[in-house]
């Protein structure tokens, strides 16, 4: 992943005709199979439903109107309740109760469910918006958090939910920190990139003003393809 | 709009503090146990009329076989290879200092209790034969199932003990024990680490009766 391809990522899950896709997920995760195929373990329950409803979503609201878009970007001022909500979401999902809760209470099903959803658009529609060092304090909070969470529920001696076996939490806990260590380690990547970029296009700014320099660099750094 | 945003993440900020504070009790507990648990000390929980079987029962409901004295009890079943094994010799040392301490005069009598949720297999004669071999005293310590299987499902909800198939062809459940007081109500639910601890909750629990 880089600049380039992440954009491209955030720009595929706002396409509009992936709405209809997305609402078709959201509808195939609430059947009650797909209930029980991912919620009968803890890891799928928390790094693979979890993020489907995210998923759905995001293409979900790829398909909202331009004036609805706008509409929402005004109480959304640099994407910052956008990604406030999301991060609340995943923060309070990550409650280990949740997990048991969701199984035996529809009421806390729903809502999860409703609130992941929500997580989903709200990245979806804030992303962009929020610039770098807004997504760099999201993605430090949230990945370290899920570093920290993920740790805890690998290490516990004891069974946190009663609805689930310890080796399923530890497997939980082990994915959830190698997603969060590649996550940021992908994100940083992009980062340097993006910044090694922008440093090189400040050189190559600087340098007009030596016109001769600057055309000397030009011709070595980027050929024309006309030229062999 | 800066000021709108500013006002929604507020919004945003009470609504998940809120939901925090209610699914873990006002950030006292994090698991849907320590959540039982605690509601159980709350508020205790009748025990409902299930049909039991077993030995020496002094009467065949479950209510009406903890009722007139303070019941520590736990839940295993018979064919178990693993845990229930470290439960059985945690209640031959709970019998131990039930047979090595008297009572305190005019105090409820403490008894214990293995409840089976393995109702279909742990028949009375089952029991009878496992109480045994762990060298169980009837009068202190009785076993019991509960035969039908729907009022077995009743039960567990109740109490909030949940049973799930393990990988070893077993079953995991939140081992704990359980304290019965002398109105047939759950009050109290003790890690099995917290042998100590549920012992003299329920030593203290008896001797208020008088």
């Amino acid at each position: 992943m880089n600049g380039h391809g992440g954009r491209r990522l955030i720009a595929l899950l706002g396409d509009r005709r992936l709405a209809w896709p997305g609402l078709l997920l959201a509808a195939v995760l609430a059947l009650p199979a797909a209930r029980t195929l991912l919620e009968a373990s803890m890891w799928r329950h928390m790094v693979l439903q979890y993020p489907l409803w995210m998923l759905s979503g995001a293409l979900l609201a790829g398909g909202l109107s331009g004036r609805m878009r706008e509409r929402l970007a005004r109480w959304n001022a640099s994407g910052i309740s956008g990604l406030l909500l999301a991060g609340t979401v995943i923060t309070v999902l990550m409650i280990p109760r949740v997990l048991d809760l969701a199984l035996v209470a529809p009421a806390v099903e729903l809502a999860k469910c409703g609130a992941l959803l929500a997580a989903g658009a709200a990245l979806r529609l804030s992303w962009r918006q929020a610039g770098l060092v807004a997504q760099g304090f999201f993605l430090g909070n949230m990945l370290l958090m899920g570093a920290v969470v993920g740790q805890l529920y690998a290490q516990s001696p004891l069974r946190l939910c009663n609805a689930y076996l310890l080796g399923d939490q530890e497997r939980l806990g082990q994915w959830l920190t190698a997603i969060s260590t590649t996550v940021a380690l992908l994100w940083l990547a992009q980062v340097f990139w993006w910044v090694a970029r922008r440093d090189a296009d400040t050189g190559r700014m600087a340098g007009t003003q030596a016109p001769q320099d600057a055309a000397a660099r030009e011709g070595a750094s980027a050929p024309s393809p006309q030229s062999p | 709009m800066v000021l709108r945003t500013a006002l929604i993440s507020l919004l945003v900020a009470i609504g998940g503090y809120a939901a925090a504070s209610w699914l873990t009790h006002d950030f006292r507990v994090w698991t849907e146990e320590g959540a039982r648990r605690l509601e159980v000390a709350l508020a205790p929980v009748p025990l409902p009329e299930v049909a039991l079987q077993g030995t020496r029962l002094p009467a065949p409901t479950l209510a009406a076989t903890a009722r007139g004295s303070v019941t520590i009890a736990d839940f295993f079943y018979t064919r178990c290879q693993t845990v229930c094994l470290s439960l059985g010799s945690t209640f031959q040392q709970l019998q131990a200092r039930l047979q090595t301490e008297p009572q305190d005069e005019g105090a409820a009598p403490l008894r214990l209790l293995s409840l089976s949720f393995d109702g279909a297999h742990d028949s009375a004669a089952v029991l009878q034969a496992y109480a045994g071999k762990l060298g169980a005293d009837p009068d202190l310590w009785r076993f019991a199932s509960v035969p039908d299987a729907a009022q077995q499902r009743a039960l567990l909800e109740r109490l909030g003990v949940v049973v799930i198939p393990d990988e070893l062809g077993e079953f995991e459940h939140n081992a704990a024990l359980l304290v019965f007081d002398a109105r047939g109500r759950m009050v109290r639910v003790f890690d099995l680490a917290e042998q100590e601890l549920a012992l003299n909750y329920a030593r203290q629990l008896a001797s208020k009766r008088s």
